[in-house]
């Protein structure tokens, strides 16, 4: 306790600047007394969309450049070693229209944390050497581990710039080969002067801190130089005109599949939560009680698990419930098929199909509605456990322009949107004439004579079913997908976000 | 009404503790522990958490615990079948009650224990006592569904085994083990997985065996009061009859001298530098184990110097760490290196090596030590913000002892370790002949 009052005092000492920037906007404050931890997130408006042509990956570059790298004042083992005794760290997540800044101490430590976290940002070194380094380790994340150590994460990175093609969205966060190649040290500056702004940050502060924090956080980014970037106009994603299809060659076990279009609508609309029933009913995240999972999966046993989203949903494979600070303008629509045996590609994509097919032509039932907005109503619960994880959402609210907060909203209109609202929003937004495809597999030749042929996929099992899943196998083998030769492309994995 | 509530064999712990000289609390929570007269132990965490509840079954088998041939991968493959049903609440049943108080449920397997786990609204915290004591009790499967199922198992192992380290892992621990069941990693090897479907009749005597009161922990954290609680497990979880038995596991014979392999990935990757040496089972009675779980980090962690030189100033790996595990039985402490140059895998091979020599011979730094000492403390106390996190992070620690008691004697023991320790648990661990050394390296890199 002694040790916390001496803090407070410490940082009550530090000079206060009055001054406000101007142009800040206010900052997004949760302030949870008896939480021993201060969160902190900071929230600049740049992303991947602002990587300059030719030089993409630079906006995740810089921003790694900042936590994972010198200051003018500590070499970064310097930095590291004065983070360890304190168990706490500070990283950057940039994603493709915000990149955050996020640090978490205990109180205790916070005198000691806070000064590394604010020279990080207001003075980082820029060196070469660590340039290197970052670089070497994103080009390793491309080359090596995103091509060929997860299809299904290579599956869902492939559908989001297929989908976003032409677009300020349309490449990889981490960038391209030849991209990261190209940037140098002076990119990197320049990238941070236009964008790392006084005028472009939000303040995320969080768990048990004092006001005299936050003032001296506000003082410390006044130091930030003044402007704002032009803003980057919204992305408008090229139309989808029927199934297209783009099959990722490489050795493997197994076939991944992902299966997207384009979204209009965000959250807070509330057209958008009541998409969000369908999409649960249909495929909730890592939970067994999606429609998708029990008809691959449960029924079938074909493989893990089978999922949709609504929205943007990075790193699926490793977290059970929604990101936060991924927000964006324009959405997708994704279903994530993972891997199912090379012989059983055709029949599970039919099989996912069919089932998408089924709900926007026929909705969903009165029972089914009932059932999926009284799980929501209780599973968004479980969405924002820790402060951190609740000031993400306030960040989200803020960037979607909410004034009542997300999950307070989505809370609400459990009760209130009807099953009528959520089926007239299927049939207006799940357009399902218009489709990208993106498999992961090897032999991609065969399986594209084969989608465009429409030839039956007759699937067989090591064990027996019962009746009604063989009955059910017959007209799925057999569902059409209309695929066009024309749109179906076969990419060798090597060529994948080289340029 | 209550009559086994006055024969439970309860312990009550308190924050300022209630037991003569015990070790100073790190675990910063009350708690409650008691034992049913079946044998089954349940654990109260109340902590801030308005309204929600997270509740862990930990069963004390994992794949470990897999010791007839051919039956590697079983412990995991169960987990799944648990979520199959039983006569009262058959799987749809079940299903449409965890949707119906939107519980975020699941489960996961290790070597040493399984782990079931809901969070909760605290409201529905009667409803979920009743459904997992159902079906911890009375489950219930047909062939077909267990047949099915062998191929969602076959479709995970297929998912996880294009990772360069999942495949790296299988390999080191077939090498480093002759006779324990460390051999095989929790989810398997491939050909017992492909021969899961005929293992029916097998499946029910795995459950009769490992799935008993006398072996299973409940925690259930949060926004829990203990008294109603405890009524409800006793009144749902009482009449479970005891029947735990424990698997004759083969000791590993002591390792005579060195191991070594090569492993190709199919794929494209930067080699991928393993050096395992046999270790310890947890004990934290054990001076030399202790001091090696901080040796790990000292010697190959974030800012330990071989890291700091190799990877942020030579930049010749892009990955270097430890890992010293908590296990039941005799762990691999492993370190491992990703390297940017294949023809530099020799040369940082040596470079670990040397290190190690280093520890032995020399004293580590005071202060470094302390701060190590200080980041343990604070990580553990900063990981548990949540019910489901203290709920997980004690799982291990039920797994190792049946208990939670041991945190507060870990910490003590941890604190009490000097630099003679480390120079001593460094000549008695990393040795040659405790050595296994496996190099992998991409196929198409």
């Amino acid at each position: 306790m002694s040790r916390r009052l001496l803090l407070l005092a410490t940082l009550v000492a530090l000079p206060l600047f009055a001054a406000v920037p101007r142009n800040a906007a206010a900052p997004i404050l949760l302030p949870v007394a008896k939480d021993p931890t201060v969160s902190f997130r900071l929230w600049f408006k740049v992303g991947s969309q602002n990587d300059p042509a030719g030089k993409e990956g630079l906006a995740a570059l810089t921003a790694a450049m900042l936590t994972e790298a010198a200051t003018q004042k500590r070499r970064y083992d310097e930095i590291l070693d004065q983070l360890f005794p304190l168990a706490s760290t500070y990283g950057a997540s940039a994603s493709v229209e915000m990149t955050v800044i996020s640090g978490r101490t205990h109180v205790d430590n916070l005198a000691d944390f806070y000064p590394l976290l604010r020279d990080a940002l207001l003075t980082p070194a820029f060196n070469q050497a660590d340039l290197d380094r970052l670089r070497s380790r994103t080009l390793n994340f491309i080359e090596n581990q995103l091509r060929f150590s997860s299809d299904e994460e290579l599956g869902k990175a492939v559908l989001a710039n297929e989908i976003f093609a032409g677009t300020r969205y349309g490449h990889l966060g981490a960038g391209t080969v030849t991209a990261l190649k190209s940037i140098t040290v002076e990119d990197v500056k320049a990238f941070y002067t236009a964008h790392y702004t006084r005028d472009n940050v939000v303040i995320g502060l969080g768990g048990g801190y004092s006001p005299a924090l936050l003032d001296q956080l506000r003082a410390d980014l006044a130091k930030l130089p003044a402007g704002a970037p032009a803003p980057v106009p919204a992305p408008s994603p090229p139309a989808l005109s029927g199934l297209s299809v783009t099959l990722v060659e490489k050795p493997t076990a197994s076939t991944a599949i992902s299966v997207g279009f384009p979204l209009g609508v965000v959250r807070g609309a509330r057209e958008w939560y009541a998409l969000a029933i369908a999409n649960s009913w249909l495929g909730e995240h890592r939970n067994s009680s999606g429609r998708l999972y029990q008809v691959i999966r449960e029924q079938r046993g074909l493989n893990y698990g089978d999922y949709t989203y609504i929205e943007a949903y990075p790193n699926g494979g490793v977290r059970m419930t929604p990101p936060q600070n991924v927000a964006r303008r324009s959405q997708l629509f994704e279903l994530w098929i993972r891997p199912v045996p090379h012989e059983a590609r055709h029949f599970a994509l039919r099989a996912a199909l069919r089932e998408v097919d089924h709900l926007v032509n026929h909705g969903m039932t009165a029972e089914q509605f009932e059932e999926r907005r009284q799980f929501l109503k209780k599973y968004v619960l479980h969405y924002a456990a820790t402060t951190g994880e609740r000031l993400g959402y306030a960040i989200d609210d803020a960037f979607y322009g909410l004034s009542e907060p997300h999950l307070v909203q989505f809370r609400r209109l459990m009760d209130e949107l009807t099953l009528a609202e959520v089926n007239a929003a299927l049939k207006k937004h799940w357009q399902l004439g218009n489709l990208k495809i993106v498999a992961v597999t090897q032999g991609a030749a065969a399986f594209a004579d084969a989608l465009v042929a429409d030839a039956a996929s007759p699937i067989t099992y090591a064990s027996p079913k019962p009746a009604a899943v063989v009955a059910a196998d017959q007209e799925i083998s057999t569902f059409p997908l209309r695929i066009r030769r024309a749109a179906v492309k076969i990419v060798p994995v090597a060529e994948l976000f080289a340029q | 009404m209550r009559p086994l509530f006055l024969a439970l064999a309860a312990v009550l712990v308190t924050a300022a503790g209630t037991v003569a000289a015990p070790p100073p609390r790190v675990f910063p929570y009350p708690y409650e522990k008691h034992t049913l007269p079946n044998g089954l132990t349940a654990i109260f965490v109340p902590m801030q958490s308005p309204g929600v509840v997270a509740y862990y079954s930990v069963v004390r088998t994992g794949s470990r615990d897999e010791v007839e041939e051919g039956k590697s991968g079983f412990a995991h493959f169960f987990e799944h079948m648990m979520f199959r049903g039983t006569p009262k609440y058959p799987q749809a049943a079940y299903e449409g009650i965890v949707t119906k108080i939107g519980a975020n449920t699941n489960a996961y397997t290790t070597d040493d224990h399984t782990a079931y786990h809901l969070k909760i609204a605290a409201e529905d915290l009667p409803k979920v006592i009743e459904i997992e004591a159902d079906r911890f009790q009375n489950l219930a499967f047909s062939k077909i569904v267990f047949q099915t199922e062998a191929g969602a198992v076959y479709g995970e192992y297929r998912k996880s085994i294009s990772s360069p380290f999942a495949l790296l892992n299988e390999r080191l621990q077939d090498l480093a083990y002759d006779a324990h069941t460390y051999k095989h990693t929790t989810i398997g090897f491939e050909r017992d997985i492909m021969v899961m479907a005929g293992q029916f009749d097998y499946s029910l005597s795995f459950f009769k065996r490992f799935y008993r009161p006398e072996n299973v922990v409940l925690v259930v954290a949060g926004d829990v009061e203990p008294k109603a609680t405890l009524a409800l497990i006793e009144h749902h979880y009482g009449s479970w009859a005891r029947g735990y038995v424990a698997p004759a596991i083969t000791p590993e014979p002591p390792q005579q001298a060195e191991r070594t392999a090569e492993v190709t990935y199919p794929g494209k990757t930067l080699p991928i530098l393993t050096v395992a040496y046999k270790g310890d089972a947890f004990d934290p009675d054990n001076r030399d184990y202790v001091a090696a779980l901080l040796l790990g980090e000292l010697a190959f962690g974030e800012t330990s110097e071989l890291r700091k030189r190799l990877l942020l100033r030579e930049q010749r790996v892009q990955m270097l760490a430890a890992s010293i595990p908590q296990n039941r039985d005799q762990p691999l402490f492993s370190i491992y290196a990703m390297i940017k140059k294949p023809e530099d895998i020799a040369a940082i091979r040596d470079e670990i090596y040397k290190t190690i020599e280093q520890f032995k011979e020399t004293p580590v730094d005071a202060t470094r030590l302390r701060d190590l000492k200080r980041r343990n403390k604070y990580s553990f106390l900063m990981g548990l913000d949540t019910p489901d996190a203290v709920a997980a992070g004690l799982a291990r620690f039920i797994s190792l002892t049946g208990d939670i008691a041991v945190i507060d004697r870990l910490y003590a023991a941890a604190d009490a370790v000097t630099a003679e320790d480390l120079m001593r648990a460094a000549k008695k661990y990393f040795v040659p002949e405790r050595r296994n050394v496996i190099v992998l390296k991409g196929g198409q890199s």
